[in-house]
């Protein structure tokens, strides 16, 4: 019974449909009306759809083109990495040129010492002692006492020695005390690390005897009369001299050449200051 | 008549998907004819006079939305809801062999009478391109869609069976 109605929809249908097709195929004027009346429906919902269509993909298009570009960033990115890591690199290489090649300079300027370069491998931690170890060791002919140079200047004396190893107690150490002169009046002096003065950088002069002629900016250098340190090295440059209020010696501060913020590289004299009695006397 | 309106605003908003998005994705060659696949599946799943009901729409929308002799699709789409009404006897839920098989008949049905009363008429007798270039294509996406489309109107129908089913409870 069901199919049987359903068959005569079908039937009415059809017979409909092709009735109306037969009439459009001549005439569909009297559409117009209909149509135009469904369109006031419709083509609200139809701009609105299409809008948000055009939006759509309008965003798609962006998010795609934004993961166009997001790939490109990262390749950039990478590639950004790879020349920074590459710029890093040859800067510090650069740097470690440069730091050679002033070790080579106090290399010629040290020329009649034997010297070996050590590469600082650890500082000592904490802020009491500024004591740092060198890669090379007693296999490499260094010797407890030896005299360290780095940036032209002094840094320290080794203070303990392994095979491949060796400790370095560097001059602005607070214990450190250096037998040292002023290289054009030959006075003598001692020049001696401070903690106080370490965030200055500076180290104290003292013990310039009276008449000494001591002026700021000169040069001190290692005394010949220094029982470990060999003499003629640099160490820095005398400044703010004064008489002591004890009116027998002069003192001041001393700014050393030597960079100890950033200690690298340094030379290693394995030559040991000749203590011969003899010839002193 | 809430299962009706819901499947009325179905109707209108595969009208106006296919007419108003699928042209703007530049990648779809061919795009899956909804309404087709709103129509048998209404057919497929609550009969024959549903299925002649939601064609008769889906076929007045098309119809009056393109050129050409009025009830054109109106008489097609009928024809679907009715056709693909009768194997509603097969119809069970997760049953979706059957449905892929109806929506490339169904599909190619289509594509055959616009070809045929289209352009057969007019004498265009190279059947094989249009079946290479237009049918095969959108035959595919259909099918593709229909996996997606009967699925979410499978959903639908027991969401709102649940609420029915609810609010009867709440009755008694």
């Amino acid at each position: 019974m069901e199919s049987k109605y359903n068959r005569y929809i079908l039937a009415g249908l059809t017979v409909f449909c092709i009735l109306l097709m037969g009439i459009t195929l001549v005439t569909d004027q009297w559409l117009e009306p209909l149509r135009t009346a469904v369109g006031y429906v419709l083509i609200p919902i139809q701009s609105g759809v299409n809008r948000a269509g055009v939006t759509i993909y309008q965003e798609l298009d962006d998010y795609g083109q934004l993961k166009g570009a997001l790939e490109e960033n990262r390749r950039l990115q990478t590639e950004i990495d790879r020349l920074t890591e590459e710029n890093n690199r040859l800067t510090s290489e650069r740097f470690e040129l440069e730091r050679l090649r002033d070790l080579y300079a106090l290399d010629q300027e040290y020329m009649q010492y034997s010297k070996t370069a050590a590469r600082v491998i650890a500082n000592d931690s904490g802020d009491w002692f500024q004591v740092f170890r060198v890669n090379k060791g007693s296999a490499d002919g260094i010797q407890v006492g030896n005299n360290v140079l780095a940036g032209g200047g002094l840094a320290g004396i080794v203070t303990d020695v392994g095979a491949h190893y060796a400790t370095v107690r560097s001059i602005i150490d607070d214990s450190s005390r250096v037998s040292a002169m002023a290289l054009q009046s030959g006075d003598t002096c001692i020049v001696g690390g401070d903690l106080t003065l370490y965030k200055e950088g500076r180290l104290t002069i003292s013990g310039i005897k009276e008449g000494g002629d001591v002026k700021d900016g000169d040069r001190i250098v290692t005394s010949n009369i220094s029982s470990t340190y060999l003499p003629g090295i640099l160490i820095g440059y005398a400044a703010d001299i004064s008489v002591d209020s004890n009116q027998l010696t002069s003192s001041g501060y001393l700014v050393p050449v030597a960079q100890f913020s950033n200690l690298q590289e340094v030379l290693i004299i394995t030559d040991l200051k000749e203590t011969d009695d003899s010839e002193g006397e | 008549m809430k299962r009706t309106v819901i499947n009325l605003v179905l109707i209108i908003a595969a009208f106006t998907i296919q007419n108003c998005v699928f042209p703007l994705i530049p990648f779809l060659s061919a795009s899956p004819n909804l309404l087709l696949i709103l129509t048998f599946s209404f057919g497929f799943m609550k009969g024959q006079r549903e299925g002649m009901f939601y064609g008769f729409l889906a076929g007045i929308l098309l119809d009056l939305f393109y050129s050409g002799p009025f009830g054109f699709y109106t008489l097609f789409y009928v024809y679907v809801g009715y056709v693909n009404g009768i194997c509603t006897k097969y119809y069970y839920e997760e049953y979706i062999t059957l449905p892929l098989v109806l929506s490339v008949l169904n599909e190619l049905a289509y594509n055959l009478y616009v070809y045929v009363f289209r352009f057969l008429i007019r004498g265009r007798l190279n059947i094989l391109y249009y079946l290479k270039e237009l049918i095969i294509p959108e035959t595919i996406f259909t099918v593709v869609t229909t996996l997606l489309i009967y699925r979410l109107l499978l959903y639908i129908g027991r969401r709102l069976t649940e609420i029915e089913n609810r609010r009867d409870t709440t009755i008694v």
